[in-house]
């Protein structure tokens, strides 16, 4: 009986480690992301193994990733733009060197390069000389920046999406985050007005025979998987789109819309089906019998009761759009830009996880900078399941 | 003119054959109560005078149902214009999760009365006719909900005299309600009678032979017995009648 | 009386019939209401039969014995998906054999055990939370957990670990779902004749809920062969002419497939019949699994009835 009675309590261990499972899971995924993702915001602003130099004479001492993206595409040229003097910006590569001496005075094996580049720092006011570590010299006559640190700023608040940029890499979030927020708004409004329809009409309106065949097709339109969404995005709404719109390219928020909007109706129709199953017959019943037709009874009764289901179908579904990856990186362009229109490319945070995390070296800022990428989709993802869980629980 | 009358009435759920043969004429501000156990066809029958069964999937009916000499189960009937004129409490109560006000006012709105003051005013009338007044009158903007179980059926009556029905059907209105409730219910009904004819269908004998000018004695789907109240209780014809009231079974 | 009167003005129905008012705006708005309700409900439909329409059309021509069988060749523009198909299925299995076994038993825990407690609550939410979590997360957690941290390089242990988990949700949900459908009173009689609950839950409960386990673990395969995300940075490979013969090997996958060569691959002109032929296979295997379980669905619950 011991021996029994002990085995029964093994198993009922054993099911709630299994019970566990998920849990510990969602602790190993924050626990993981965020570790990744942590080692970001301790990366170098500049690229590895080089500095920046300017002359001491400069009051500018700090430059943020952005700045210094903005002076080497010469869209700043003049310090006093950036809080120092009235004085032109001269932007100075290894390469330009040339330019300023010749190859006699650089020395046959570059040996000179160090002194030379200290005493062009020295000499120009507004020089700012991008430099591989192994050239500044000991006794450097300029003020060297190759500590900086990429600040939580130029992450969440940058909005340039460059992650090969030289000489500093741009990890600016809002282009892909707005680009997310773009492509599934137009999805959810696209697949709303549909969702509850259907939902509407299985609900009340369609006999119990038309259902029965309607409902497995519409789950049948949950089980394709995402990767054929975005191939027949590519091949048919892509070039349609183009031609309709008389567009450059047809990879659009636009297409993205369209093809999550369809991804997401079964998740709509059947949460929001679901709750409007949920209204007792006898509400329903007690305005029909007020004299009310039966669209009438829908919309002023049936609606209304189950508005708390029908915003968590939106909510959800507009989870399930954010989320989604393969069919919004196959037709969206994946353009970083923050978009202006939905006839633009834009890219979204899951596709642009998808698309480069092949080819960030392990442990770079850019591989951190997809797993901060993935950290923020994961809080919307999370802030969405509770706010469900808190929808569902409040009643009218 | 007899307000119902209905003439062979046979009604079925899909194969089941629920009612057989029904036939009963009820006149102008009369009270007439339906009794009988349980599954006997007394709510299903009472349903079938605002097609209230119509909601459900493979019912079938013949025979005929006149309203004021009108077959409501005619071709190019509006079954809610016949719910406007026939209205329904229900069991238990049932209110709108919206304020006690549009509660009211629901039935008027939706059969495209948008006149504001009008609306007011019958919904306060319909309120007062309900007995409910006294207790609402601070707090119309108040949910439906917050209201107890006696108060929320008095309103659901309100609802519906609201919209002026020419009959009141009343499905088992008291038996949800604590004994206060229902005693408050039964004068309503009491009142109620000089503007409205009633039909109400009760499990509780007492309340029939109180509220009632006549009863209809219902089993297995047929009309057994159908007279006065007094004589139903007093002198029934039938034996099943006899044994029923007595609380032989049921 | 007078009442009334003023209600029949007010509505604009002046007739006395109780049955036929001329109060028509409303039925007019109930039948475009519905109408349009109807449309765009077929539009639905219509949609999908235009996706599923389209990919068969298309990629029928494609399916052959040699495609289905033969390894792709001319830099994936000639050939069939052999590997790809036996990739997926490798790893349909190897996520089963993580996910099945953990799912039911959470299921049977949170139902059988700790229904209606805290942890059975607690265990949920995060079941739900981790059902809202993108696949790309997945493949990113996969990827620093199985492939880095633990040092499974990329291999189908950590593409399975990572899909288990993916599917884990549905499993769980699925098989609580099905146990709550199983009356208490069943329950109650095995207790009654003296079983322990664990006996109860297996000679009792767990045969009953079966078929409908069963269901929900098909659609679960179905959801795993089709997800790529979670794949891309865990165990997928652009081309691999070899079988895998360890769980620490690479392997193509269909979806993983159907992707690279729309997107990336030599010559993706050239590839599009493979690609037409690809998603056709996919879309099969979809279709399969939802008459599959559907069947299943049916077959048990007239066999449960006639018992």
């Amino acid at each position: 009986m011991k021996v029994k009675r002990f085995l029964e309590k093994l198993v009922e261990g054993a099911l709630l480690i299994s019970g566990s499972v998920t849990s510990i899971t969602i602790l190993l995924i924050v626990l993981f992301l965020f570790k990744e993702a942590a080692g970001l915001f301790n990366s170098p602003v500049i690229e590895e193994g080089y500095v920046l130099a300017m002359n001491k004479s400069n009051p500018v001492k700090k430059l943020t990733s952005y700045q210094i993206k903005e002076i080497f595409d010469a869209e700043i040229t003049n310090w006093d733009e950036i809080g120092g003097k009235e004085e032109p910006i001269e932007v100075v590569r290894l390469s330009d060197l040339t330019k300023y001496y010749t190859e006699e005075e650089l020395g046959a094996e570059f040996e000179n390069i160090p002194a030379k580049a200290s005493e062009l720092t020295a000499k120009h006011p507004g020089i700012i000389l991008f430099l591989p570590e192994q050239y500044v010299a000991k006794n450097f006559d300029g003020t060297l920046l190759k500590h900086e640190k990429l600040q939580p700023g130029d992450f969440f608040g940058g909005n340039e999406w460059y992650p090969t940029a030289s000489p500093s890499a741009q990890y600016g979030l809002l282009p892909l985050l707005l680009g997310t927020i773009w492509v599934s708004l137009g999805a959810i409004l696209l697949s709303l007005p549909f969702g509850i329809a259907v939902a509407v009409y299985l609900a009340e309106i369609a006999k119990m025979r038309v259902r029965n065949v309607l409902k497995p097709l519409i789950e049948l339109l949950a089980g394709i998987p995402s990767v054929v969404y975005g191939f027949f995005g590519l091949v048919v709404i892509v070039p349609f789109l183009q031609q309709t719109f008389l567009l450059p390219v047809g990879e659009t928020a636009l297409a993205g819309s369209i093809v999550l909007g369809i991804m997401a109706l079964p998740t709509i129709i059947t949460v929001a089906e679901d709750a409007m199953r949920n209204v007792p017959r006898s509400t329903k019943e007690a305005s029909l019998a007020l004299g009310a037709t039966q669209w009438q009874t829908i919309y002023r009764v049936i609606i209304p009761y189950s508005k708390s289901g029908i915003t968590s179908a939106a909510v959800l579904g507009i989870g399930r759009a954010i989320g989604e990856t393969m069919a919004v990186l196959m037709v969206t362009g994946n353009a970083a830009v923050i978009p202006h229109t939905l006839l633009e490319p834009v890219r979204t945070i899951p596709a642009t996880i998808a698309a480069e995390l092949g080819e960030a070296p392990v442990g770079s800022g850019h591989y951190q900078a997809l797993f901060a990428l993935g950290c923020v989709l994961f809080l919307i993802t999370m802030i969405i399941s509770i706010s469900i869980e808190f929808i569902g629980k409040k009643k009218y | 003119m007899l307000t119902i009358d209905a003439k062979n009435v046979d009604f079925y759920y899909s194969d089941f054959h629920a009612l057989k043969n029904i036939n009963l004429e009820v006149e102008q501000n009369k009270v007439v109560a339906f009794i009988g156990p349980s599954g006997c066809g007394k709510s299903t029958f009472l349903r079938i005078l605002n097609r209230m069964n119509d909601l459900i999937d493979g019912t079938r009916l013949t025979g005929s149902v006149l309203i004021e000499g009108e077959d409501i189960y005619a071709p190019g009937v509006y079954v809610d214009e016949l719910r406007k004129k026939v209205g329904m409490v229900f069991q238990k109560p049932n209110p709108f999760p919206k304020s006690i006000f549009e509660n009211v006012a629901y039935g008027l709105r939706v059969n495209g009365i948008k006149d504001n003051t009008f609306i007011e005013e019958r919904v306060i009338e319909s309120i007062k006719s309900a007995a409910l007044w006294d207790e609402v009158k601070d707090k119309l903007k108040k949910s439906a909900f917050a209201l107890s179980g006696g108060q929320q059926q008095r309103l659901c009556i309100a609802r519906a005299l609201a919209i002026s029905p020419k009959v009141l059907l009343m499905d088992e209105p008291a038996s949800a309600l604590d004994p206060i409730s229902t005693a408050k219910i039964e004068e309503l009904i009491y009142e109620l009678k000089k503007d409205y004819t009633i039909v109400i269908v009760t499990h509780n004998m007492q309340q029939a032979s109180r509220v009632s000018d006549k009863t209809a004695y219902f089993y297995l789907g047929e009309l057994i017995e159908y007279d006065a109240t007094t004589r139903i209780f007093t002198n029934p014809k039938e034996i099943s009648t006899q044994n029923y009231i007595t609380g032989r079974f049921g | 009386m007078k009442k009334e009167k003023n209600i029949e003005n007010n509505t604009n129905s002046n007739n006395s019939s109780i049955v036929r008012g001329s109060n028509s705006s409303k039925r007019w708005s109930q039948a475009i209401a519905f109408t349009i309700f109807k449309l765009m409900s077929y539009s639905v439909v219509a949609i999908l039969i235009l996706i599923l329409g389209f990919i068969v059309s298309k990629g029928i021509g494609a399916i052959s014995w040699d495609f289905l069988t033969k390894a792709p060749e001319d830099g994936m523009t000639k050939g069939g998906i052999y590997p790809a198909i036996v990739g997926t299925l490798y790893l349909v299995l190897g996520s089963s054999l993580f996910s099945f076994p953990i799912g039911i038993m959470s299921g049977i825990y949170m139902n059988e055990y700790a229904a209606g407690s805290k942890i059975a609550t607690f265990i949920r939410i995060m079941t739900n939370n981790l059902s809202g979590v993108p696949s790309v997360v997945f493949g990113l957690f996969g990827m620093s957990l199985f492939v880095n941290t633990m040092g499974f390089g990329d291999s189908i242990l950590a593409g399975s670990l990572t899909l288990g988990l993916l599917s884990l949700p549905l499993v769980i949900r699925t098989t609580e779902e099905s146990l709550k459908a199983i009356d208490f009173s069943y329950r109650e009689g095995s207790l009654a004749l003296g079983a322990t609950k664990l006996q109860t839950i297996r000679k009792v409960v767990l045969p009953m809920a079966f078929p409908n386990i069963i269901t929900g673990l098909i659609l679960s395969i179905g959801r795993v062969s089709g997800e790529t995300a979670p794949i891309l940075f865990t165990v997928a490979a652009y081309f691999l002419p070899k079988l895998p013969t360890s769980i620490f090997d690479q392997v193509m996958a269909l979806p993983y497939h159907l992707y690279v060569i729309t997107t990336s691959g030599t010559n993706i002109e050239a590839s599009r019949e493979i690609a037409y032929g690809t998603a056709l296979v996919l879309i099969f295997i979809v279709l399969l699994v939802n008459i599959l379980s559907t069947i299943l669905r049916n077959y048990f619950s007239k066999k449960v009835k006639t018992n």
